[in-house]
This record gives C-alpha cells, structure tokens and sequence, in this order.
C-alpha cells in the first residue's frame, strides 16, 4: 500500500509558463520609423523588402541597407488598489536590426530582386528574482530573425508587384520560481528552446500620379515551432525525479499583418503617410507546452490568451530641407491585443502611443547616414492575469534611438 | 540660446524615460481605531504549526501578518508571547524527511519529529512579564468554554507562560493589553476535540475536551467573550469556524485507499468467508475494514464514503499509515473506532459547526461586528485558490495551504487567512488596507 499522503498529484506549476505575444516591433526601417512606422505606399529604400516587396522595384539602383535600434524598455509594476509594493523591470536594451541588400537585376530592368535579413519580432523582460510575481515570470526572452529573398516586378510606370519567401528562426527562454520550497528557498524552472518557422510577404504599389502612391502588403502568420526544447527543473532533492529534466514542444503563432497605406506628395519636399496595420492576434488562442517526459506533478500546460485582433494607425511626414538633409517626423496608436483577464507580467502590454522623428543625412549621392528617435508611452493599465490571479498596475516607457546606412551601387 | 533649449528639451525627455507611477496610500476608512490591536483564539492564532507551537510559527501567526498590514493604518506595536526557538514546544514539531517504515520497501516523504538542536531552554517560563502585555493572545487548546475557567492555566502549558496571574479567566487576561480593535476566532476546539480524537470512542478526560460542547454553554461563553471585548468601545471582526471534516487530518487517507491485489482480495475473502454478506474485498481499490459497535453481533463492517479516517492519534504524532500497513488495521482488524469518524459522529460535528456559527452570526449582528466567513473561504480552499501564481489546496503536503500535522496552516495558509480578516475589514469600515503578498512567507518545505 502506498503513503497516501505522499501522492503529489496537485500540479503545483499549472498556471501554464507564458512568454509574450504582443512583441511586434515595426522597426524594419529607419526612415519609415522615423515616419511613425508608415512605409507600405512609399518606397524610400531597400528596407521595402519587408515592408512592401512590390516597392522594391522602385529602386534605381542597388542597395544595400544595414541598420540597428537600440531599444530600452522601463516597466513599473505597482500592487493595486493599494499598498507600498512597485517593482521595476531590470533595465535592458535590445539591438533590433536590419540588412537588406536589393534592387533591379541590371539597369533600368523591369525585375529587382532583394534579401532582407530582420527582426521583426521580439520580446525580452526581467524581473528581479525574488519580486511578488516571480511564479509568473522571473526572466522572458524571446528573439527571432526572418530571412527574406523577394522578387519585385515592375508591371509598368503605375503598377509594380513583389513577393518574399520568409524563412523564421528564433529561439525563447523562459525562468521562472516553482513553489517547491526547501529551507525557504524556491525551486525555479528554466525553458530554453529554438524556434522555426515559414512565412510569406507579399505586396503591390501604385503609383497613380506625380503625387499620390498607393501600397498594399501582406505578410503571412508565421507559426513558430518549438520542436525540441529543454525544460530544466531546480527543485528539492526529495522531488526530483517528480520534475526530471526533459524535452519540451511548443508552437507561437506570429500573427498575419495587412498593412495598407497612402504617399502623398503636395510639393516636391514634402511627403505625407499614412498607413493602417490590421494585425491578426487572434490566431494567438492558447499557448503550450507539451512535456515529453510527463510525471504525477508535471502535466502538459494549455494556458489560454484569447488576443484580438487590432488596427494600429500610422502617420508620418518628411520634409526635404536640402539636398544634404531630410528632417521626418511620425506618430502612431497601436492599440493592445491582450484582452483585460490575461494580462501577464511576462507582457504587460497596453495600448500604445509613439512619437517618431529623425533626419538622413545624404554627404555624398549614394550614401546615407539615418538617424530616428523613437519614445512610445503606454496607456496606464490596471490588469489582471486571472490564471495567475496576479493583478497590478503597469507604466510603460520605450526609448529607442536608432542608426541606419545606405549605400547605392 | 538654442542650444539651450535643446538641452532642456533633453533633460525633460530623460526625466520621463522612467514610469513614475505611485502606489495608492492605503487608509483606516472610518469609526475604527487600530492603535491596539488584539487577537483572541486558539492554536490557529497562535500560530500553531506542524503538530507543535515554536518561534517562527508564532512569527508568522496570521495575527502577525494582519498586524504588519494594521501599521499601515496606525496600529502600534504588536507584542507575542514568543518562545525562545524553533524545536516546538513541549513536543518537537514535524518536519517532511525520506524516511524508510518497517514495512516499506523504499523511503519516501514522511513527516517525522524535527531532530535538530533542542533550543528549548526558558520555553515554559511566564513572559509576561517581561514582554507582556501581549497583543496575540492566542491558546492552542482553548475552547469557548474555557475563557470562563478560573485557574485555566493550571492545565494548558501555554496558557501558563503568558497569563499575567495562573488562577485567573483567560477572558479578563486576553483584555489585558487593552484593545481598541480585536480578532476573535474562537470555537473550532468546542468540536474539534471530539473530532481529532475519534468521536463517540474518543478516549474521555477530566476536563473533557474530546466531547462537542453543549451549544447553550457555547452561547453564554461567546456572549461573554465578546462582550467582554466590547467593553471599552472596542471595534473588531469574529472569524467563524470551517468545516473541520474537510481538513487534511481526516481527508488525507482515502475511504477506500485499500489497494489490494487479486490474490491478497481472495485471501481475505477466504478469512472472512462466514461473513461473506457483510465484507467483501476485490482487486483494486477497496473500502476499509473499522470498528462499528451498532453492527452487531461482529461490532464491525466497510468504511462508506463521507466517513473518515484520521492521519494520526489526537496527540499528533503517532501516524495512523504505519498501523494500516504493519499492523493489519482495516483488513486483518477493524480500524479502532477511535481512528475512525463514522457518519453519524459526521453529522454531530456538521451540525454543531452550523449551530456553533449561527451563534457567532447572532452575538456579530447584535454588536454591529462583521464575521469572517472562514467556514465558506476554506471550502473554497477544496477547487484550488490562486495567488500570485500559486494555487492553494486542502491536500496533504502538496496543497501548501496546510502544515505537516494537518489541522493547521503553513504560514502560506494563515496569509491567506489574513487577507480574508483585511478585506472583511476593508468592506466593513470602508478602509483601503493592502492584501499581503502570501507568497512572501513560507509554504511547505520540503528535504
């Protein structure tokens, strides 16, 4: 007969592990940063892979494109309704980047072909080890790199057509407490693993008149698959082989991206953009893991998210104020997908609202120097994750200056 | 001048780079004075823990953690009749260790007698004078009937080392520190004294504590506990009592936890063959075999669903797996009456609950006082209660609610309690006190 006692059948890590989602990061060139993200009608340079292939033949010569953001992120957490108790993520910045290399095939040719090697999605927040929502979320990050050969096709002087192939890697890795205790001390869990996936972005631009350009894109979901990560449990001795190191398999659904968007030129230096992304979270339902060596204590986790889809709207202007510089200035809303109930500390997303501005510098005709700042303030938002019951109030700030060089062959 | 400007400009955007957002001021709310705050009760209160009463149980006593939330709000010092160390006193407390029985064939996690230093010494001396008053005056053992009892601490060890004089009432000490706000959780050791030892079978004492106390004695003692309290103006909460038979001390080992194989099933089959109506074992899981002396003429029959078998004798210490393995309790004998809560010893102690909190709710209105409805939180406790990421449960060891004894909390489960005292409060005087963070204070730990 067995220790009734002892059977640990109570899952004690079913609040299902988490990383974020709402990681888009719309930082695929410095210009259109600059320009509040807008870009999918106006084909300014090389980074048109990502956001509008059909753009790219646009380009009269070769280019290639190499950028980087430096992007730091300060979120407080405060207990609510009330109390002492703030904590403040651990102050990290991360290194987003862009290269593109891209432009017709020989001069003056109809078919332009391009690779864009980017980062379009991200996430990354740590907290202090010992901080109240440490069975949560102590340590996310989450990272990946898409690789984009396109081909851009000039149909005639009004209409032009392109398409990428996107080929995702990334990886993710996740710690946080387990609420085994030995001494007072917690047990902890690490979940590491490398990501695949595929995807699609296609696009067309329109050139209608002198002044007035039209884009359309389309980037596909990219389901990020996890085939083989490793889940590395540190808990009391006496429970270990309740919780043995072992592989896990998870899959992210990155979401689709519709992007369309309007140039408007009402005199030679001054352009004018706006564009609309319609973002589909939605495909974000649920998030698991699936551990290949199960136990009594260790069961495959289903945490459900439920994000909805959003609108995020984009403006920007740039002014040519001579031949040598060219000032930008942008804003944008992107509205939150993460519904009020599910709102982790690994993500403590809100609507955001970004302020955009930079300047390119042109010392020679081929070569340019782009420089953008970006600030973004979140909406202030009381939330709860109610698998967790984890409640707080969160205050967001990015600043995310960044650097970008073009050179024309 | 421009550049000036622009290095205004800079600062100001490096100043709001930072959230700077503020936690909400908790207040009193109204017509409540938490400078002296006093908890009345028994072993919960005290801070009980793990089959013993030692330091950093006393430490992390709910009245403890209320009180470090209370001194947000003005309340003052807190003061507890601390014991010198973490041994236990008089007995060592449990710790969870790998420990190989008789009849096991591998060690696995047991709750054994703590081994480590006997830091005892100065444990039974009074301290009251030297700390006292004291603010939690907490009674492991106490009953309603007993704050009435002159000389009460002549039989209760911890009763003795805090009272200011022996042959007084607990009720005119537990007043002592003279407070303007007041827990009182008493009640639960009216019934459950009966309970933990048995029922019906309990073995009795002078004193009687192991019968349910008659609920007219249990009414004119509450009325006078609380009244008592009330006396100088004083504002508080009464905390009711839970559904003891859903506790870990009785849930733990199952009605039918009796696995048997096909060959042992036959065999006992074989053994009770004359009673083949009565008893009947197959393979697989099988109801226990215990003492009923309402069944006659063999006085014993199959354990039922809703019936109970205790985790230990009521001394806390003597587990009660060891005797069903080695010894044959429940297939080879019956299981003692006295291990064993049948349904109708249930019944008594359901329906002395309800009667017991009806009285709590009455005196409660009549004094305009808010009750903690603890008898329906802990029954929440049975679908999992979440916080901050960790769910809480009734189960033995891994629920983390309840320590190795049982009966009562870890420090983990007496936060939990804590907060339900803070927003009973909080709605009932319009205060805005602060939830504590449970998963600050410790939980089960394990080797």
């Amino acid at each position: 007969m067995k220790k009734h006692f002892l059977l640990m059948s109570s899952l004690l890590l079913s609040s299902a592990m988490a990383f974020g989602a709402a990681f888009q990061l719309n930082l695929q060139g410095a210009r259109q940063l600059a320009m509040g993200g807008t870009g999918v009608a106006s084909p300014l340079d090389a980074s048109s892979i990502f956001y509008n292939p059909g753009g790219l033949s646009a380009l009269k010569h070769v280019q290639g494109y190499v950028g980087v953001q430096a992007l730091t992120s300060n979120i407080r957490y405060v207990e609510t309704p009330t109390g002492t108790y703030y904590a403040d993520s651990k102050p990290k910045t991360y290194t987003p980047f862009n290269l593109y290399i891209g432009g017709p095939i020989n001069y003056k040719n109809r078919l332009s072909l391009g690779l864009g090697i980017y980062t379009p999605f991200g996430t990354g927040i740590k907290w202090d080890d010992n901080w109240r929502g440490r069975y949560v979320i102590q340590d996310i990050q989450l990272q990946s790199i898409f690789f984009q050969p396109t081909a851009s096709y000039r149909v005639n002087d009004i209409l032009s057509i392109g398409a990428g192939f996107i080929f995702a890697t990334g990886n993710i890795k996740i710690q946080k407490a387990v609420p085994l205790q030995t001494a007072g001390q917690d047990g902890s869990v690490e979940l590491k693993g490398d990501a695949m996936g595929y995807g699609y972005n296609v696009g067309v631009h329109m050139k209608a008149t002198d002044w007035l350009q039209f884009g359309v894109s389309y980037r596909s979901g990219v389901k990020m698959k996890v085939k083989r990560g490793y889940a590395n449990f540190n808990v009391p001795s006496s429970l270990s082989s309740q919780f043995p190191y072992t592989a896990f398999s998870s899959t992210m659904k990155l979401p689709k991206v519709v992007t369309a968007g309007l140039s408007v030129t009402p005199t030679e230096r001054l352009t004018i953009n706006a564009d609309a992304n319609f973002v589909g979270w939605a495909t974000y339902d649920t998030l698991s893991f699936d551990y290949e060596t199960n136990t009594s204590s260790l069961a495959d986790t289903k945490s459900p998210r439920r994000f909805k889809n959003t609108l995020a709207l984009r403006l920007g202007a740039s002014y040519m104020i001579n031949d040598k510089f060219t000032a930008m200035i942008g804003g944008a809303l992107d509205p939150s997908p993460i519904k009020e109930g599910y709102v982790s500390p690994d993500l403590p997303d809100a609507d955001h609202f970004m302020a955009t501005c930079g300047l390119v510098f042109k010392p020679t005709k081929r070569f340019s120097i782009i420089g953008v700042f970006e600030y973004v303030i979140t909406k202030r938002r009381e939330a709860t994750f109610t698998e967790a019951n984890f409640t707080g109030k969160y205050d967001n700030r990015i600043v995310n200056p960044g650097l970008a060089l073009t050179y024309d062959f | 001048m421009k550049k000036i400007y622009i290095l205004g400009l800079m600062a100001a955007m490096f100043a709001s780079c930072k959230p700077n957002l503020k936690p909400e001021k908790p207040s009193a709310g109204h017509d409540v004075d938490f400078t002296r705050y006093v908890a009345v009760g028994n072993s919960l209160t005290a801070g009980y823990a793990d089959g013993s009463l030692y330091r950093s149980g006393q430490q992390n006593s709910y009245p403890a953690i209320l009180a470090e939330q209370l001194k947000l709000v003005g309340c003052g010092e807190f003061r507890q009749p601390l014991l010198p160390g973490d041994y236990g006193f008089p007995n060592a407390k449990m710790v969870l260790s790998m420990y190989r029985g008789f009849c096991d064939t591998a060690a696995s996690l047991t709750p054994r007698p703590y081994t480590g230093a006997l830091d005892t010494i100065g444990s039974s001396a009074n301290a009251y004078k030297e700390n006292g008053p004291f603010n939690n005056t907490g009674i492991p053992g106490i009953r309603v009937i007993d704050y009435l009892f002159p000389g009460y601490a002549n039989y209760n060890p911890y009763a003795k080392r805090m009272f200011v004089a022996v042959g007084s009432r607990p009720i005119d000490e537990v007043v002592l520190a003279q407070p303007t706000f007041f827990t009182l959780w008493v009640g639960a050791n009216d019934v459950l004294g009966y309970a933990t030892a048995g029922g019906d079978q309990a073995p009795q004492n002078a004193a009687q504590t192991t019968n349910i106390t008659n609920p007219i004695f249990f009414d004119i003692a509450y009325d006078s506990v609380l009244t008592r309290l009330k006396r100088n103006g004083a504002q508080g909460v009464c905390i009711n009592i839970p559904d003891i038979t859903s506790i870990p001390f009785f849930t733990t080992i199952k009605a039918n936890g009796l696995v048997l194989s096909k060959n042992d099933a036959n065999l006992l089959n074989n053994a009770y063959n004359s009673l083949a109506g009565l008893v009947r074992f197959e393979a697989g899981n099988n109801y226990f075999l215990i003492e009923d002396t309402s069944v006659l003429p063999h006085k014993f029959r199959h354990i039922k669903d809703g019936e109970y078998i205790l985790l230990a004798d009521n001394s806390g210490t003597i587990s009660l797996s060891d005797s069903l393995k080695c010894g044959g309790w429940g297939t080879k004998k019956p299981i003692p009456g006295r291990y064993v809560l049948t349904a109708d010893e249930v019944s008594k102690i359901k329906a002395a609950t309800s009667t017991y909190n009806a009285v709590i709710a009455t005196h409660a209105a009549k004094e305009n006082l808010a009750v903690v409805d603890m008898h329906s939180y802990m029954a929440s406790l049975q679908s999992g209660i979440t916080f901050n990421g960790v769910t809480f449960t009734p189960q033995f060891v891994s629920g983390g609610a309840f320590s190795l004894d049982g009966v009562h909390l870890t420090p983990r489960g007496y936060a939990l309690v804590a907060n339900q005292i803070i927003m009973t409060i909080n709605s009932k005087y319009g205060a805005t006190i602060p939830l504590v963070d449970v998963n600050n204070y410790k939980g089960v730990q394990f080797p």
